[in-house]
C-alpha cells in the first residue's frame, strides 16, 4: 500500500512517457496519412481509393488473408491439437520449427519460395508441365501470407490446451463419446475465444505483409499487386495523395480489427470466469 | 477366492512407462459388490492399475477380467464402468444437468428417460435446484458429488475412483467419506478407489489392496491388515508404526534373531502414571515423558525408553501426566521383522492371557 503512495509521481511520469510515445511514434504518423490524403480534397481521395487498380490490390489482399487464415486455422488446430494431447518423438522439434516463421525475415522467406518454385528449381518443369505459376502469381502471394502468419493460431491455442489437460477428454471418452463428439462439446468450447483472437491476429498480420509477398509478387499492376505493395508503388512514383489514400484503406481494415480484438478479449475474459 | 464370485480380476499385469516399471506381475480379484481401496504411497502404481481396469492405460501383459469377460482389447466405454478423476474433470462449459445427462445422451438415450435419470441422481446427491450452475459454481464438496452422479449416471456395473477426497478440505472431506460410503452401499455397485491416505482407506472400504514399487503387498480387511501385515512394508505402512532396533532390551522381550528390527504402535503401549496400578508392574518400563500432544479426543504422549523415542495413547479422563515426568510403561506387544517375515511377539507376562487388538 505504501508502495503504491510513494510512488505517485513515478505513476504520471510513467503514463505521461507512455502518452508522448504514442503520440509520437502513431498518432502523428496516422494523422499525417489521413491529412496527406484528403489534401486535394475529398474528391480526389474518392477517385484515388476507387481507382480501378487500387480496388484490384484491396481485393487480392483480402483473398491472401482469406487463404492465409483459413489454412492457418487448419494447420494451427492440428499443429495444437497434436502438440498437447500425445506425446511423441520430436514433439519439441515440431515446436520450435512453427516458431520459425517469426523469428526469419520476411524478405528471407519470399527467397526460400523463389528458390522453391522458380526458373531454377527442380519442381519449375513439372510445375509448368501442370500449367501451375506459383512466382510472380497469386498462388505465391498466397504462400507468402502463409508462410508468415503460420505460427499465430496455433501459439494462441496451445497454452489453452495445456492448460486443460487431458482428463475431461478421457472422462467424455470413457462414457462413449466419440472423437469429433468430444472435440465439438468439450475441446471446442475451451478453446473458442483463443481460436478467434488467433484468427484476429493474423488476420491484422496476413493484410500487412509486405516483405515476402513483394519478392514473390514481380509487381504486376492489377494483377499480382496488394495494397501494401500498391501504396509503395504509388510512393515510389511521387503519388502522395494516391500512396496515402491507399494507406488509409490499410489502416480502416487494421481498426476494424482492433475493435474485433478488444471486443473478443472482453467476450473471452468473460468466458473465463466460467473456469 | 471361486473364479464365479470375483467381478473384478487382474493377473500376471505387468506395465512399463519408458524404462520405469509401474505394475510388477499384479495378481488380485474382487468380489462383486465390494468396496476396495487401492492403497500405496505416491509412485506406487496404484493410479495405473486403476487405469488400467478403466482402459485408459493399456497393460503390457497378464488379463484383465471385468465379469469374467477379458477385457484388455474393450476399449473403456464398453467396459460398464463409471470413472470419478481425481480433479472431477467436469465438463467445465456444460451445466451441472447436462454433466450428469453426458453420458446419457452419447447413448443415445430417449429424452425423458434422460430427463427422468438426472433428477433422480440430482436428489441422491442433494443438489437439487443447482442443475443450472456450472461446475466453477460449486464448493469443492458439490463438485465431488456431481462427478460421482455423471459416472453413475448410465448405470455403470463397476465404479472406479481416483482420489476422491483429494481435493477436499478436511472437515468436509470427513463428512464425504461416510456420505460416499453410504452411498456405495445403498447403490450396491462394485467400487474401487485409490488412495494414499490409510484413515481413508481403513474408514471407507471393505478391502484394502495395498501397493507399493509396483507390487501388490497384501490384500486383506483393514483389520487383517492391522492384525496380520504380511510384508514388511505393510507392518511399517498401516498404523503410527515406529521402529525399534534394540527391543531385547525391553523387559519381557527378548531378541528374535540377529538382524530383526521391531516395530511398534501407539496401541501396543499403555503409560501409567507412577503410583497408579499397573497389572504386570514386573513387566514395566520407567520412560521419561518427551512430550504431551493433544488430539481433541485423546493425548497422544512421548516417551523416552531406551533411547527410543515412543509414541502412546492415553485418554483425557485419566490424570495428567507432564513433560519430563517419570513414567511407567507397559509394552502389550510388537511386530518383530526379520526380512520380509514377521511374527506378533506378545509380552511375555501376558501368556496364556486372550489378546484382542
Amino acid at each position: 500500500m505504501e508502495l503504491r503512495k510513494d510512488s505517485g509521481p513515478l505513476k504520471w511520469v510513467l503514463i505521461l512517457l507512455c502518452v508522448v510515445f504514442l503520440a509520437v511514434m502513431l498518432l502523428l504518423p496516422l494523422a499525417y496519412i489521413v491529412i496527406t490524403a484528403l489534401r486535394e480534397g475529398f474528391g480526389a481521395y474518392w477517385a484515388a481509393i476507387t481507382d480501378p487498380y487500387a480496388r484490384k490490390a484491396a481485393l487480392l489482399t483480402l483473398e491472401a488473408t482469406l487463404w492465409a487464415v483459413v489454412i492457418n486455422t487448419l494447420f494451427g488446430l492440428c499443429a495444437a491439437w497434436s502438440l498437447t494431447k500425445f506425446s511423441f518423438r520430436g514433439k519439441k522439434v515440431l515446436s520450435t520449427f512453427i516458431d520459425l516463421p517469426v523469428t526469419v525475415s520476411p524478405i528471407i522467406a519470399g527467397l526460400i519460395y523463389v528458390l522453391t518454385f522458380g526458373r531454377q528449381s527442380p519442381l519449375y518443369p513439372l510445375l509448368e508441365e501442370a500449367g501451375v505459376q506459383i512466382i510472380f502469381a497469386v498462388p505465391g502471394i498466397v504462400l507468402a501470407t502463409i508462410f508468415v502468419t503460420f505460427p499465430f493460431i496455433s501459439r494462441e491455442l496451445i497454452p489453452v490446451l495445456n492448460a486443460q489437460g487431458t482428463d475431461e477428454e478421457e472422462a467424455a471418452a470413457l462414457m462413449g463419446a466419440g472423437t469429433f463428439t468430444i472435440f465439438r462439446k468439450v475441446t471446442l468450447p475451451h478453446m473458442k475465444w483463443a481460436l478467434l483472437y488467433g484468427v484476429v491476429l493474423c488476420t491484422a498480420r496476413a493484410m500487412g505483409e509486405f516483405g515476402a509477398v513483394s519478392v514473390l509478387s514481380g509487381h504486376l499492376r492489377g494483377k499480382t499487386n496488394t495494397l501494401p505493395l500498391y501504396v509503395e508503388l504509388l510512393y515510389q512514383g511521387y503519388d502522395f495523395t494516391g500512396a496515402f489514400a491507399a494507406s488509409s484503406l490499410l489502416v480502416i481494415m487494421a481498426i476494424i480489427v482492433l475493435i474485433l480484438r478488444c471486443w473478443l478479449e472482453r467476450k473471452g475474459n468473460k468466458a473465463n470466469d466460467i473456469r | 477366492m471361486a473364479e464365479n464370485t470375483s467381478y473384478v480380476e487382474l493377473s500376471h499385469i505387468n506395465k512399463h512407462f519408458g524404462d520405469f516399471q509401474a505394475s510388477k506381475d499384479i495378481n488380485f480379484s474382487i468380489p462383486k459388490g465390494r468396496l476396495v481401496a487401492l492403497l500405496g504411497p505416491s509412485g506406487s502404481g496404484k493410479t495405473t492399475i486403476l487405469r488400467m481396469i478403466a482402459g485408459l492405460e493399456h497393460p503390457d501383459s497378464g488379463e484383465i477380467r471385468i465379469d469374467g469377460r477379458v477385457v484388455n482389447q474393450v476399449p473403456g466405454s464398453e467396459r460398464g464402468i463409471g470413472f470419478v478423476f481425481q480433479n472431477y474433470a467436469l465438463f467445465r462449459y456444460m451445466t451441472v444437468y447436462d454433466n450428469i445427462a453426458f453420458g446419457l445422451r452419447v447413448k443415445k438415450a430417449p429424452k425423458e428417460e434422460i430427463d427422468q435419470r438426472v433428477r433422480e441422481l440430482l436428489k441422491l446427491i442433494n443438489c437439487e435446484g443447482l442443475e443450472k450452475r456450472y461446475p466453477s459454481q460449486l464448493s469443492g464438496g458439490q463438485r465431488q458429488r456431481v462427478a460421482f452422479a455423471r459416472a453413475l449416471a448410465p448405470r455403470p456395473q463397476l465404479l472406479l475412483l481416483d482420489e476422491p477426497f483429494a481435493a477436499i478440505d478436511a472437515k468436509v472431506r470427513l463428512e464425504l467419506r461416510t456420505w460416499l460410503r453410504e452411498m456405495i452401499t445403498q447403490l450396491n455397485i462394485t467400487s474401487i478407489f485409490v488412495t494414499h491416505d490409510q484413515d481413508e482407506a481403513i474408514e471407507v472400504a471393505d478391502d484394502i489392496i495395498v501397493t507399493n514399487q509396483g507390487r501388490v503387498e497384501q490384500v486383506g480387511t483393514p483389520q487383517a491388515l492391522y492384525r496380520s501385515p504380511a510384508t514388511a512394508f505393510v507392518a511399517r505402512f498401516i498404523g503410527n508404526s515406529i521402529p525399534v532396533k534394540n527391543y531385547e532390551k525391553f523387559r519381557s522381550f527378548e531378541r528374535g534373531g540377529r538382524d530383526t528390527e521391531a516395530i511398534l504402535r501407539p496401541e501396543f503401549i499403555s503409560v501409567y502414571k507412577k503410583g497408579e496400578r499397573v497389572q504386570f508392574q514386573n513387566s514395566a518400563e520407567e520412560g521419561v515423558v518427551q512430550d504431551v500432544i493433544f488430539r481433541g479426543s485423546s493425548l497422544e504422549i512421548r516417551v523416552l525408553i531406551h533411547g527410543n523415542l515412543l509414541s502412546a495413547i492415553r485418554s483425557i479422563n485419566d490424570p495428567a501426566v507432564e513433560i519430563g515426568e517419570t513414567v511407567d510403561v507397559f509394552i502389550h506387544r510388537l511386530f518383530v521383522l526379520d526380512g520380509e517375515k514377521i511374527t506378533l511377539m506378545d509380552n511375555r507376562s501376558l501368556a496364556g492371557e486372550s489378546v484382542i487388538i
